[in-house]
């Protein structure tokens, strides 16, 4: 007798669980009406992921940056990698068909750091983070445009360094870096940067 | 206070309250149908409007200006450090926070797989990792920004006076299993380090909100600021008052006010150096319901009123980094923790100082030794003749040493990591922690790690220094019956070997998933004993009888499970993402215990199978939904029923500086009941709502 009527009592309280969900769906809907339905004309302002907006970046840098004229040795503009590439397929579709004068981009993925040579933009990947200061003391002086979102980067003696704020991508930039290696960076590039360093970081000359 | 089941306990029935009034069957199920044809309808205009066009070349469109304030999704869950640990590691980023719309640290930590999180009243929580769940969690360690918040009177952590804006949390790891060979005594279970944002990351001016029927006033208001030598900083003060949760007897004495305020200063002084000098002040008062126990009648009350908590920290750390994976770090802080329950207060002062060096010794060998000490000054108050430390005023003593190589034993692919912390404390002698990690990444989307570590949760004051009592009944000669857990100076600490492997994988670009599995070997675990026959004892006066009995290491056992964690990102804007969590626990009373029979209770207490299954959509007008159902089974040991709610969010945010958010918390029942109350009927949490707005300045 006990037994049945609490079987009874727990199937119709399944019941009622399963109605209440409804319920509550219906409750979300709601909220969607209010906040504004998704509709077929702004669906497509789904947020872009971190490394497409980085990918741009990197393209963008190839046109406010200016490099010494003898700099650039080979027939391609190289955009290069190093360590495993975040990117995925962005950064070919972002240079894709692009030029600097009559040169085309093109992105090259590098596993050593002897490789640089022929490179004009290189990107460390954060998993090179230990090894930073033996990455960028060789190349100090060439013609190499040194990006990472490794944290303090450009404390570390590179150039521009990319950061999330609040879910957005930032950049600072060592100008003085920059300039040993005979790099030009344009004022609009220093104008968005969230901080301009003068100084050089790796064997600084700060005390 | 936790006042464990003192040997004889009466399970009361569990009665729920079913509503009366209910709309018709049919105008339900046709709402119900309308609202799902509502929401496939928006997934399948969503589906068509994806076009073929070259997504980059929209985004070079763009000004640099414009780029910088493009909103992005970043990946989730898998950076390089937690693919590359070999532990159970879990980290509940920032992100993860604001879109489960916890109010509170503990809500957060229900994210993790493998964590069990019962919410025992308003201002109550019983959590556990891998089993174990009680409301201090003692076998459980837990650092708010390297400061740890254990509390050593007790053993555990008071989960209600741990908090922070909740903005400006970084993230909270969590790692399952043992980790006393870094982290020290009392990491047995796990370990959850809850870490704050660089003061750098909190710039300008950030003021929250909100309010519901439980939630019923919370407000924050922080402010960062920077020079430009490196210095950042920030300030900030909250406050909220909450409603209490569902009480069948309508005592609703769970209400809770806090206040809190603190700062945070960062300086990167040089590349080499940096700074950080943080503290938090707070003060507040958690209802609570408690049995007063005296010798001479009455001889229980059972009393409602507020627990007064407050307390501050000061935490200073520096930093010096050299090249080649070399540094050190020196870590000092002091804490204030006052208590002052109805039937217990504690006043304590404690100070820590630790150092930390890592260096490579060759290419292979990645070394890192510190070393730490700990004093913690108590000073116990004893308002009743039932609950008293003997003696009430003390100072314990922590000291610890530990040394781990990480060995590369083929570069990029196998990593060995061998080490041991050793500590004393003023109750053991010297322990070892042992461990042995090796973690072998196959490629670049596969990891596999296997461990054998050894953690300990040494005695507490709570074992050695305390006298419990516990009223049974009236003999028939009228005289009272008492039974009483007696201090026990020859506690030992409690062992567990674990041994544990895990797999993680990266499969294709969109789908991740974490696994983990264990089986952990305890030894002394803490018992419930019965030490002799009751007796007449005339002092402390009036006569009365007692069944002496102490806290032993009288239970022994082990528990195995596993946790799968996997992460679809089904599209740029839909995420799908949650856990599973199995765990059987066999924990017993090994030979010649003298336990009462708390086995049973302890193997009951946390739940078999957990699940947490999420959606997290972003919607075009930068709006963001979140729903997440969660089924918890039953907790037979206590008598708790098996459960299945669901939460969720949904948020707008307005231009850059302004978020209103509205949020439902436990929908799928009026209220349910989640664990096991410390005294009086079990109290049910509540289906509850609010809404909040977040308004950031720029730069922020």
């Amino acid at each position: 007798m006990f037994c049945s009527s609490r079987l009874r009592s727990s199937d119709s309280r399944r019941s009622l669980r399963f109605w209440r969900a409804c319920r509550i769906a219906l409750f979300i809907a709601l909220i969607f009406v209010c906040v504004g339905f998704p509709s077929a004309a702004n669906a497509q302002q789904a947020k872009p992921q971190e490394y497409q907006v980085k990918a741009v970046y990197l393209y963008n840098f190839s046109k406010f940056v200016t490099w010494p004229a003898n700099s650039i040795q080979g027939d391609t503009f190289t955009v290069c990698v190093l360590g495993p590439d975040p990117f995925g397929p962005f950064l070919d579709t972002t240079l894709a068909n692009e030029t600097i004068g009559n040169r085309p981009l093109v992105a090259k993925r590098i596993s050593d750091f002897h490789e640089i040579s022929g490179c004009q933009i290189l990107f460390i990947s954060a998993s090179e983070a230990a090894h930073v200061n033996e990455i960028l003391s060789p190349i100090e002086k060439s013609s190499v445009l040194t990006v990472s979102d490794i944290p303090s980067f450009t404390n570390s003696g590179g150039m521009i360094g990319f950061e999330l704020i609040d879910n957005r991508v930032r950049f600072d930039v060592n100008l003085a870096a920059a300039e040993k290696a005979g790099l030009n960076l344009s004022s609009q590039l220093l104008k968005v940067a969230t901080d301009v360093k003068n100084a050089p970081g790796a064997g600084g000359m700060k005390p | 206070m936790t006042v464990n089941h003192v040997a004889v306990s009466i399970s009361s029935s569990k009665l729920s309250g079913a509503p009366s009034s209910r709309p018709s069957l049919a105008w339900r199920r046709a709402r119900g149908i309308a609202a799902l044809l509502v929401l496939l309808g928006a997934s399948g205009a969503r589906a068509l409007s994806q076009q073929p066009t070259n997504p980059q070349d929209q985004l070079k469109q763009l000004s640099l200006e414009q780029l910088g304030n493009l909103e992005v999704t970043t990946k989730s869950k898998t950076p390089e450090q937690v693919w590359k640990t070999a532990a159970a590691i879990f980290v509940i980023t920032q992100d993860d926070i604001r879109r489960s719309g916890a109010a509170s640290i503990p809500e957060a930590l229900r994210l993790a797989p493998g964590v069990e999180v019962a919410r025992i009243s308003g201002d109550e929580w019983s959590i556990g990792i891998r089993g174990f769940g009680s409301r201090l969690a003692r076998s459980v360690l837990v650092l708010i920004d390297g400061r740890s918040v254990y509390n050593t009177l007790e053993a555990g952590t008071y989960w209600e006076v741990q908090d922070t804006v909740m903005q400006d949390i970084d993230r909270i790891e969590i790692i399952r299993g043992p980790g006393g060979t870094i982290w020290g005594p009392n990491a047995v279970d796990g370990v959850i380090n809850i870490i704050t944002k660089n003061s750098k990351d909190t710039q300008g001016t950030l003021v929250t909100a909100g309010g519901g029927d439980e939630e019923q006033g919370m407000s924050s208001i922080r402010y960062g600021g920077s020079n430009s030598d490196g210095l950042s900083y920030r300030v900030y003060g909250k406050e909220f008052n909450r409603n209490s949760e569902y009480h069948s007897d309508g005592n609703n004495y769970d209400h809770w006010k806090a206040i809190q305020g603190g700062f945070r200063m960062d300086w990167a002084k040089s590349q080499r150096d940096t700074f950080t000098l943080q503290g938090d002040i707070y003060d507040e008062r958690t209802g609570e319901y408690v049995q007063l126990i005296n010798y001479s009648a009455p001889y229980v009350q059972n009393v409602t009123g507020y627990a007064d908590l407050s307390g501050g920290n000061i935490l200073g750390r520096w930093t010096r980094t050299f090249s080649q994976g070399k540094d050190i770090q020196l870590q000092v802080y002091y804490d204030k923790t006052n208590r002052i329950e109805l039937n217990f207060g504690d006043l304590r002062n404690t100070f820590d100082i630790d150092y930390l060096q890592r260096a490579y010794l060759g290419p292979r060998n990645h070394l890192s030794w510190g070393l730490g000490a700990r004093a913690s000054h108590g000073h116990e108050l004893a308002p009743t003749t039932g609950l008293y430390f003997l003696p009430d005023s003390r100072t314990d003593q922590l000291y610890t040493a530990f040394i781990q190589d990480d060995i590369s034993l083929v570069p990029d692919r196998l990593t060995l990591e061998v080490g041991t912390k050793l500590l004393h404390t003023n109750y053991t002698g010297v322990e070892p922690e042992p461990s042995a990690r090796l973690l072998w990444t196959p490629s670049s989307t596969q990891t596999l790690w296997l461990a054998a570590t050894r953690a300990v949760r040494t005695p507490s004051d709570v074992e050695e220094d305390f006298y419990l009592t516990g009223y049974i009944g009236t003999a028939p000669n009228g005289q009272p019956y008492f039974a009483r857990f007696n201090a026990n100076p020859n506690f030992q600490s409690e062992i567990l070997d674990g041994y544990e492997l895990g797999y993680r994988r990266l499969a294709g670009k969109n789908v991740y998933f974490d696994f983990a599995g264990f089986f952990n070997d305890y030894h002394n675990l803490f018992s419930e004993d019965i030490i002799g026959a009751p007796f007449e004892e005339t002092d402390p006066a009036p006569p009365h009888f007692l069944l002496p009995a102490d806290f032993g290491n009288g239970l022994e056992g082990t528990t195995t499970g596993l946790e799968i964690a996997p992460e679809w990102k089904i599209t740029s804007f839909w995420r799908l993402h949650g856990s599973y969590s199995f765990l059987h626990m066999s924990i017993r009373p090994g030979p010649d215990s003298l336990d009462v029979g708390t086995s049973p209770i302890v193997n009951g207490s946390s739940p078999q199978h957990q699940v947490l299954a999420q959606s997290s959509f972003d919607l075009p007008k930068q709006t963001a939904f979140d729903i997440d159902f969660r089924y918890v089974s039953a907790l037979p040991g206590i008598s708790i029923p098996a459960y299945t709610t669901a939460n969720t969010r949904i948020a707008r945010t307005f231009g850059h500086h302004l978020e209103l958010s509205f949020v439902g918390q436990n929908l799928f029942q009026p209220h349910h009941v989640e664990f096991e109350a410390d005294n009086g009927p079990d109290v049910a949490i509540k289906r509850s709502f609010y809404g909040a707005l977040v308004w950031k300045s720029k730069g922020n």
